[in-house]
């Protein structure tokens, strides 16, 4: 299996809060991988740190073997090859369903209008978001703009997806949709990080489950390790809580 | 982005240089003494005043279509022609004209001015071409209309023109009710149908005047005795001319040459002439537009081009300065600190701008950059420059709440997918920024509107400067003025509705009407 990302001794500081202490992650081809730990335990930032949105403070992290944080890497061009999936969606507010997951392929990769078309239609047809070509953001459901941002992301044809609670700001009755497409995307093959809340999704999809405590990697295993048979404390008394506050 | 920026500017700049007359240029030695420029009201009759055609010999007024004509104009005529200079009428604000003479904008000033001390201290004036008296203008009704002497005026309520002499002898009066100066001829005619006064001072061109086009008015002439004391340089009108110019000895020798009987007749033709005496009845409204329609037209256009082209070259400014704010500083050191320094030159820039006055600036700009750079500034790019800098001022602060406004997801969103910064900025940042700012821009230019009319301190001809020259001519202050308040409403009021149409349109029909899942 070939590594993806690779990242070594990540330090991530907001001021005096420590956020993460020192986390070592690798992501291989083809691999989903999610991420799960109380709020507050780093893992959004984790993500964030992966594509730059932050910057880490310390550490090291690789993109097919070439360091990131070096002064002079071509940024722009790295985070095309992952594609970011927001919590609160983050749609382009001035362009249609079409326009946004057409604006990054014809703006960054330099792709024509009518390939970015083809390329944008093909995957909101994946999201099953193909007749709402021409809505606003503002006309759609929560959603159905979270399936729409998913096609933004698979536009570009990125190596990984990176998922950031995708799901968190959604009513219940829409937790389903999305999940439900990502458990699709999964099955493609497509190589996946996701931060979630959903055990049993994560249970479901994860060739490997990563828990988070305190900014610190403190299990990590398969699904079944993880879920079924933890080996740490306070991956127990995670799941235990979090089990125990679902069956309420 | 740096490109862009580069772009965007030289995009203004040509803007800047295409438009016709708008260019800058730097006076020369020579056309100085080609011409002969002389600055007035225009709005004193009947010294100067302002009218449509070149009919009894009224002479252009640069810049502007319409003719000034007047006792100043005629003995200007002679001086050119005696100097062997083209004659160039500048129509310039009665305060603006030593600051105009000064500057080198103008030539001499000859516009009824009295050659006083205080005057002689700033510029130089040639020996007298009029004299005149010190006349009372008073309601013909009232209690005063029999007066022969100051000692008639005891308990009056009198006041005269603001910077002017006339001010000074009021207190001759025994037991005068002297009342706050004003700016002009035609508030003070206003206050003197109203009420508010019962006379103000004035000199006899003037008086007569007066009398002639509103019988309601009396001016009141008194005996050498029973008169006010004054000085003959107070009562003499003489030229104004920049301190040190040799031209001064020619003009006295060419005044001269005019015989005492030569400038009364001039003087009773000017006031035979003046617009104002117009024998018409009808109503006084229509009168106006029939005398002035074209006047208040061209004011308009003039108006709505510096409030149109001001606001949206304004847009550009505010936009250029707070999409430049949003730039990243830059990790090398030496790119960093040019980059302070530059945005520490727009936060002044800012801050100086809305700071103070457009009235002040104006007339800074105008006058300064002729005073210390020799710049000849043509007036509407003056004025152009003005309010583009100054709604730019104001703008980039909207611009920046616009930008402040857009969600800080959205520019996470396109940077996540690999965009850069000056791509954010344009493919999705600007466009909502627009959206964001519409209703503040369409505030700006309604402001800009009504703002514009400050800009009559450097005599730009626009609408408020039109009414004002158009009053000074006619003496019918309330009407003129009434028109003009008319016109602005009408602009503003369909501006805004339009305004509010275009908002509509954008924002769509289906803004908040979301589409049914089809299942």
């Amino acid at each position: 299996m070939s590594e993806i990302i690779k990242v070594e001794h990540l330090k991530k500081s907001f001021g005096q809060n420590v956020v993460l202490k020192d986390i070592d992650l690798t992501v291989n081809k083809g691999e989903v991988v999610t991420i799960i730990g109380s709020s507050g335990s780093g893992k959004s930032t984790l993500l964030r740190c992966i594509n730059l949105l932050e910057k880490p403070d310390d550490g090291k992290i690789y993109y097919k073997n070439e360091n990131v944080l070096e002064p002079n890497y071509n940024l722009p061009k790295y985070r095309t090859h992952l594609g970011m999936v927001f919590q609160q969606f983050n749609l382009f507010n001035n362009m249609n369903v079409l326009e946004n997951c057409m604006t990054g392929q014809v703006t960054v990769l330099k792709k024509s209008r009518e390939e970015a078309k083809q390329t944008a239609l093909e995957n909101l047809k994946k999201v099953g978001m193909e007749r709402f070509i021409d809505a606003k953001p503002s006309q759609l459901s929560g959603g159905q703009k979270q399936r729409v941002a998913i096609g933004r992301a698979l536009s570009m044809n990125p190596d990984v997806m990176l998922f950031d609670e995708p799901t968190s700001a959604l009513d219940p009755e829409m937790v389903g949709e999305v999940l439900k497409t990502m458990k699709n995307l999964a099955h493609t093959g497509l190589t996946m990080v996701i931060v979630t809340h959903e055990m049993a999704f994560a249970r479901d999809v994860s060739d490997r489950v990563i828990f988070m405590d305190k900014g610190v990697i403190a299990e990590e295993g398969t699904a079944e390790d993880i879920f079924v048979n933890p080996k740490e404390k306070r991956t127990k008394e995670f799941l235990h809580r979090i089990l125990n506050s679902d069956n309420n | 982005m740096k490109k862009k920026l580069s772009i965007l500017s030289l995009v203004l700049m040509l803007l800047l240089v295409s438009m016709p007359g708008l260019t800058m240029k730097v006076q020369a030695e020579e056309t100085e003494q080609k011409e002969f420029r002389v600055g007035m009201e225009a709005g004193y009759a009947p010294f100067n005043w302002t009218q449509n055609t070149d009919e009894n010999g009224a002479v252009p007024i640069q810049g502007d279509k319409s003719y000034a004509g007047g006792y100043d104009v005629e003995i200007a005529k002679i001086i050119a022609e005696k100097l062997g200079r083209e004659l160039v009428i500048v129509k310039t604000e009665w305060d603006g004209l030593p600051p105009a003479l000064q500057s080198g904008k103008i030539d001499a000033i000859i516009a009824g001015m009295s050659p006083t001390e205080e005057r002689k201290k700033q510029i130089d004036f040639t020996d007298v071409y009029y004299e005149s008296n010190l006349v009372m203008v008073i309601r013909a009704d009232s209690d005063y209309a029999d007066a022969k002497s100051l000692e008639d005026f005891s308990g009056a309520k009198v006041t005269a023109q603001l910077n002017t002499f006339h001010y000074t002898v009021i207190n001759q009066i025994p037991g005068v009710q002297m009342q706050e100066a004003m700016d002009n001829f035609a508030a003070m005619r206003v206050a003197l149908e109203s009420g508010t006064i019962d006379g103000y001072v004035s000199e006899r061109p003037e008086g007569v005047t007066a009398e002639s086009v509103n019988p309601k008015l009396k001016m009141i002439e008194f005996s050498a005795a029973d008169g006010f004391q004054t000085s003959p340089e107070d009562t003499a009108v003489a030229i104004g001319m920049r301190k040190g110019d040799p031209d001064v000895a020619a003009i006295n020798e060419f005044l001269a040459g005019i015989s005492k009987d030569e400038r009364v007749k001039i003087m009773d033709e000017a006031i035979k002439n003046q617009p104002a005496s117009d024998e018409d009845s009808g109503s006084p409204i229509l009168k106006i537009l029939k005398q002035n329609g074209m006047l208040f037209l061209r004011g308009t256009g003039m108006t709505m081009f510096l409030a149109l082209a001001g606001t949206i070259l304004g847009g550009i400014i505010g936009l250029l300065v707070g999409v430049y704010r949003t730039i990243p500083m830059s990790e090398k050191k030496g790119k960093r600190a040019s980059q302070k320094l530059f945005g520490w030159l727009l936060n002044v820039y800012i801050e100086v701008f809305r700071g103070t006055p457009m009235i002040v600036q104006s007339a800074v700009i105008y006058y300064g950059t002729a005073l210390l750079f020799g710049f000849d500034l043509n007036r509407t790019a003056a004025a152009l420059f003005i309010v583009s800098i100054n709604t730019g001022a104001y703008m980039s602060e909207i611009v920046r709440g616009g930008i402040f406004a857009v969600d800080k997801g959205q520019f996470e969103a396109a940077q996540a997918l690999g965009m850069t910064h000056g791509q954010t900025m344009r493919k999705v940042v600007v466009p909502q920024v627009l959206r964001n700012i519409l209703p503040a821009t369409g505030n700006e230019f309604v402001i800009n509107i009504k703002d514009t009319s400050v800009l009559s301190i450097i005599s730009v001809t626009e609408l408020f400067f039109q009414g004002k020259s158009a009053a000074g001519a006619n003496y019918m202050f309330f009407q003129t003025y009434f028109i003009i308040c008319v016109i602005y409403f009408v602009l503003t009021f369909s501006i805004t509705r339009i305004l509010r149409l275009v908002e509509k349109k954008l924002d769509g029909p289906e803004a908040y009407a979301p589409l049914a899942e089809e299942e």
